[in-house]
């Protein structure tokens, strides 16, 4: 019978009237990110130790870093990503030895703007000499006490 | 009384071409005499990104070739460079490639048929196919990370292992597959309307299949079995049990449905490779840095499109020396000058969603 095929159809979807909405009312409703979606970069300063490997790892050179010493260690002053050429692909996330990079979940980066989208994950002011000064005395301070206790550990080890 | 032809653009903002792409038409009242296809509108010279790019670098690229199905793009690249270093790529690693692969298969050949319906007027099966796509993305989402530009494969293995909440998702996946299969039967292969716009419509002869070098569901469409998968098994696909679906008259309409019995047979090989799934490392022994020796390659997959295949020139250095794709869409389309003329524009529609192209691919 010609026709059949099309109740056929009206069947299908008139059955789907009664059952439940697969469908969420998104700004009201927000469904959840499974844990490793790749979101808006996160940056935890205290791990990262400026390697830069993150940079490197880019495909479109979009993270752009700054560093300067501090003592002994390399921090960081200046860490901005260039994510209107970033092509999510997580390589610099994967390239973190420090899991310092991160994504999280947050997927609302849009702006009005074209020089708004940067995103800016550390900028601070270099380090005053005095800071710097205080950071050397600090690691003189503690190879001192170092060489002192493995003196003393050695002048133990001769008495026993 | 004296008439004359009248030239017609199609695109390249036409939403029935699918993204940017133009068909020049010459009309005889509403019969097509000439059709020419004019690409290149999403060139963004991906061959030539890669030669700036070291190897590992240049595979979130192939992802914006054929969007739909990103995991398979990925696999035709990753391929190449593999052969060219010579890495043999670790057993858990090629079972987790065909799931993902099979799983993105899917949800290109659910934008096909979904995306063709709407193109003949049935916008309902659209809605009904891409519900159903909704769950592959989120599925592919726990394992990479991303829905559409997943990066997931490596050289030498993938990125990550399968998270622990996507087994129960795949499961009830493919618990409830087959009957959202049978309902776009019934909305969409089984209605009159479309059976009366698409059987008989843009026939493609299998010889003129195989001379025009056309691949995948467009080739196989018109009677003729030839699926890389079955032909010339790569990765792991001896060790499944599948069927390659096959056309007899190669019109649109066969066209269209080898795309939702693909569909049956890929979550078959989905569910055959959980069950075997084995145990073991996901990279193979891979250097930090890519330096394959001074060579060529080439590689080929079956993508969900056609035969994709992906050949790389080595110079020695980090970088590769020239990348060339061959994307299947691209060839394919090289046919569609001959097979729209003498059809009227409507059917041009219908001849052009039957063949499935993805303008991100078509112009690389």
């Amino acid at each position: 019978m010609f026709g059949k095929g099309l109740i056929k159809g009206l069947e299908i979807t008139w059955g789907w009237l009664f059952r439940k909405k697969v469908t969420v009312e998104y700004p009201d409703k927000k469904i959840v990110m499974s844990p490793r979606y790749h979101g808006r970069f996160e940056l935890d300063q205290d791990k990262c130790i400026a390697c830069g490997l993150c940079a490197n790892a880019c495909p479109n050179k979009v993270i752009q870093l700054e560093k300067t010493k501090l003592g002994k260690k390399q921090i960081l002053l200046k860490y901005v990503m260039r994510i209107e050429y970033c092509l999510f692909c997580g390589y610099c996330v994967e390239a973190c030895n420090k899991d310092a990079l991160k994504f999280s979940s947050v997927i609302d980066m849009n702006q009005y703007f074209r020089d708004k989208v940067r995103l800016t994950l550390v900028d601070r002011p270099a380090p005053t000499p005095e800071e710097i000064a205080a950071a050397e005395a600090e690691e003189a301070a503690k190879a001192a006490a170092a060489q002192a206790a493995a003196a003393k550990a050695k002048a133990k080890g001769e008495e026993g | 009384m004296k008439t004359q032809t009248y030239t017609l653009n199609l695109g390249p903002q036409h939403p029935s071409t699918h993204g940017v792409f133009q068909i020049v038409l010459e009309l005889d009242g509403e019969t097509v005499v000439k059709a020419t296809p004019v690409p290149g509108y999403l060139h963004r010279g991906i061959e030539k990104l890669a030669e700036a790019r070291t190897y590992a670098q240049v595979i979130p690229y192939t992802d914006r070739m054929d969007y739909m199905a990103g995991m398979l793009m990925n696999w035709g690249y990753v391929a190449a460079v593999e052969k060219l270093m010579g890495i043999e790529v670790p057993e858990r690693a090629e079972y987790i490639r065909v799931i993902v692969g099979e799983l993105s298969r899917i949800a290109s050949h659910l934008i096909a048929t979904g995306a063709y319906a709407g193109d003949i007027g049935g916008l309902t099966g659209f809605i009904y196919t891409f519900r159903d796509r909704e769950d592959i993305l989120d599925m592919l989402e726990m394992i990479s990370g991303s829905r559409m530009t997943f990066s997931y494969f490596r050289i030498g293995g993938v990125a990550e292992d399968f998270p622990a909440e996507f087994f129960p998702a795949v499961k009830k996946f493919i618990e409830k597959f087959p009957s959202c299969c049978d309902e776009y039967d019934g909305l969409i292969t089984g209605n009159e309307i479309f059976q009366v716009r698409t059987k008989k419509v843009g026939v493609i002869t299998p010889e003129a299949a195989i001379n025009y070098s056309l691949s995948g569901p467009v080739l196989r469409g018109s009677g003729i079995n030839y699926d890389m998968r079955k032909a010339r098994p790569y990765s792991v696909y001896d060790r499944f049990d599948f069927e390659v679906p096959l056309g007899c008259n190669g019109d649109c309409f066969d066209r269209y449905r080898i795309r939702i019995l693909e569909m049956r047979q890929s979550l078959r090989i989905v569910e055959q490779a959980l069950e075997q799934l084995p145990e073991g490392p996901i990279m193979a022994k891979v250097p930090k840095v890519l330096k394959p020796p001074a060579g060529d390659a080439y590689a080929e997959i079956e993508s969900s499109k056609g035969l994709f295949g992906a050949y790389v020139v080595s110079d020695g250095s980090p970088k590769p020396y020239r990348v060339h794709f061959r994307r299947p869409s691209f060839i394919n389309l090289g046919y569609l000058g001959k097979l729209c003329e003498g059809w009227k524009i409507a059917d041009v529609i219908a001849i052009l969603g039957s063949i499935d192209i993805v303008l991100g691919e078509v112009d690389c």
